[in-house]
């Protein structure tokens, strides 16, 4: 935890741009690291910490031959679950609630946003970015990269890259006192490898078939050329935060088409929920799992839910500053 | 039995809620099943904190504690915290002590400081609220959100990590 400080002190102590050298170099780096993240061959171990909770769980990554994306996390720790993604679609198998969790997304909602490394451009008015020293991760050497936040308004990350593939080893996100509130890392990792389905499939897809387990489904379809009105409308607009979209979707619990806004620095990104008030009045509330705050408001006949990887009095903010378009009001 | 799960379910409205509050008060049996209720939501979620009996125990210890006659401190931060939990929650109170002290730090717990000059304004009314670990209460939020952050991107499924941090069936059915 020292060494956080110091180093996150070193960080923001430095003058505004006089590294430009570094700091492109640093941006190069993490291009190529979302870039290794969707197109790298793998399989692990990540150790997932928050808190005083340390979870450990198995990743694979297999891009197939038609360029598909393949994923698979599995929790090793506690209950048992999985977590599936296919392009577009993402799985969560709870065996312990018999349930699937689908999220889905159209296919021409697939590559929206657009998210890095197009979105970096506003990123240097929000974070100092800087390439640090080499260390070594899981056996790999790895390129540390550092995004000091430039206000109070975001969190501090850290990536560790490995040198060849660039894919992140570790990811660190810190508070405004420099200490870490989440983190990611491989203990274990082997690079390259070829796809097969059943190196990415769920041991429990058949099971929660034949044993007809609840299927929750969640959906986004839009067309990203033609984002929806949802008729609420943000009246401050917090430094760097940019709305990345903005969708009528459907919810696993809840009935009928609710909104969801998407704000973005470009790093961190902060989701906006509006939904009918259900019949169990919903009361202000704020919690919190890992990096991301969540906070809970009623507005009239809605209850607003704010979540995102940013400091809870920046989601706080966002929710206080929601409010239904006049025009919008006087119709309801 | 079936007011009873629907009260810690929070389904029932306020006189239905306060009935049933009132019931458990005075019913011994009645509070050992509540009890019983919480650890099996607890096992379910793979948090075994405590043992059954774990309130009536302490609550017998609490009374054979000498009483100190001496200034008490403030007791706001304890306020705010009760602020998000339910009512229900309040009448386990020697419960809900066990609960504060069991809980992990709190990363996400709001400071109501805020620098000045960096033109964020906070909600006074707002600034002092505490944040609670959202238990798995909010994964069908996370798993809608992760997909367009920027960090997921770079960092693969890995964040994913949180929209299945607990194992609870989502709520609405």
């Amino acid at each position: 935890m020292r060494i956080w400080t110091i180093v996150l002190l070193g960080a923001t102590g430095a003058v505004h741009g006089a590294d430009s050298g570094s700091q492109s170099e640093a941006f190069a780096w993490l291009k190529k690291m979302a870039n290794a993240s969707r197109q790298q061959n793998y399989s692990g171990t990540i150790v997932y910490q928050f808190g005083n909770q340390v979870e450990t769980s198995r990743v694979v990554h297999f891009v197939n031959s038609a360029g598909g994306e393949f994923e698979k996390l599995e929790a090793l720790d506690g209950p048992p679950r999985e977590v599936v993604r296919s392009n577009e679609q993402v799985i969560c198998y709870l065996p312990t609630a018999k349930t699937v969790l689908i999220e889905e997304r159209s296919r021409n909602a697939r590559n929206f946003p657009a998210l890095v490394p197009e979105s970096m451009n506003g990123l240097s008015d929000s974070y100092q970015i800087r390439k640090e020293e080499v260390d070594r991760v899981a056996g790999y050497d790895c390129q540390w990269i550092a995004l000091a936040p430039r206000d109070n308004l975001r969190y501090g990350r850290r990536f560790c890259a490995e040198l060849g593939s660039a894919l992140p080893l570790r990811a660190h996100t810190v508070n405004d006192k420099g200490e870490p509130i989440e983190s990611f890392a491989f203990t274990e990792l082997t690079l390259g490898g070829n796809f097969s389905r059943d190196k990415v499939k769920s041991k429990y897809a058949e099971m929660s078939r034949a044993q007809n387990w609840r299927i929750d489904r969640s959906a986004l379809s839009m067309a990203p050329s033609t984002p929806a009105d949802t008729g609420w409308v943000l009246t401050s607009q917090l430094p760097g935060f940019k709305k990345l979209m903005e969708a009528k979707r459907s919810l696993v619990g809840k009935t009928g088409a609710i909104s969801q806004i998407v704000l973005s620095d470009g790093l961190a990104a902060v989701s906006i929920f509006i939904e009918p008030m259900p019949r169990v009045q919903a009361a202000q509330a704020l919690s919190h799992q890992g990096a991301v705050n969540i906070y809970k408001r009623p507005y009239g006949n809605h209850v607003v839910t704010v979540l995102g990887e940013a400091p809870a009095a920046t989601i706080m903010q966002i929710g206080n500053s929601l409010e239904l378009r006049p025009t919008t009001a006087a119709v309801q | 039995m079936d007011a009873i799960s629907a009260l810690m379910d929070g389904e029932l409205d306020e006189p239905q809620a306060q009935r049933e509050v009132v019931r458990l008060k005075s019913d011994a049996e009645l509070r050992e099943r509540w009890d019983s209720f919480h650890l099996i939501g607890d096992a379910m979620r793979g948090q075994g904190l405590l043992s059954s009996g774990f309130a009536e125990s302490l609550s017998k210890r609490l009374q054979e504690e000498p009483t100190v006659l001496a200034p008490r401190r403030s007791t706001r931060q304890a306020r705010r915290v009760t602020y998000a939990l339910s009512a229900a929650a309040s009448l386990c109170a020697v419960a809900f002590v066990g609960w504060v002290a069991l809980s992990p730090t709190v990363p996400g717990a709001l400071q109501a400081g805020v620098t000045p000059g960096s033109g964020v304004v906070a909600t006074p009314a707002s600034a002092s609220m505490a944040s609670v670990s959202s238990e798995g209460h909010m994964n069908e939020y996370l798993l809608a959100h992760q997909g367009f952050s920027p960090s997921t991107a770079i960092q693969g499924l890995a964040p994913y990590m949180r929209s299945v941090s607990a194992t609870r069936a989502p709520e609405g059915r």
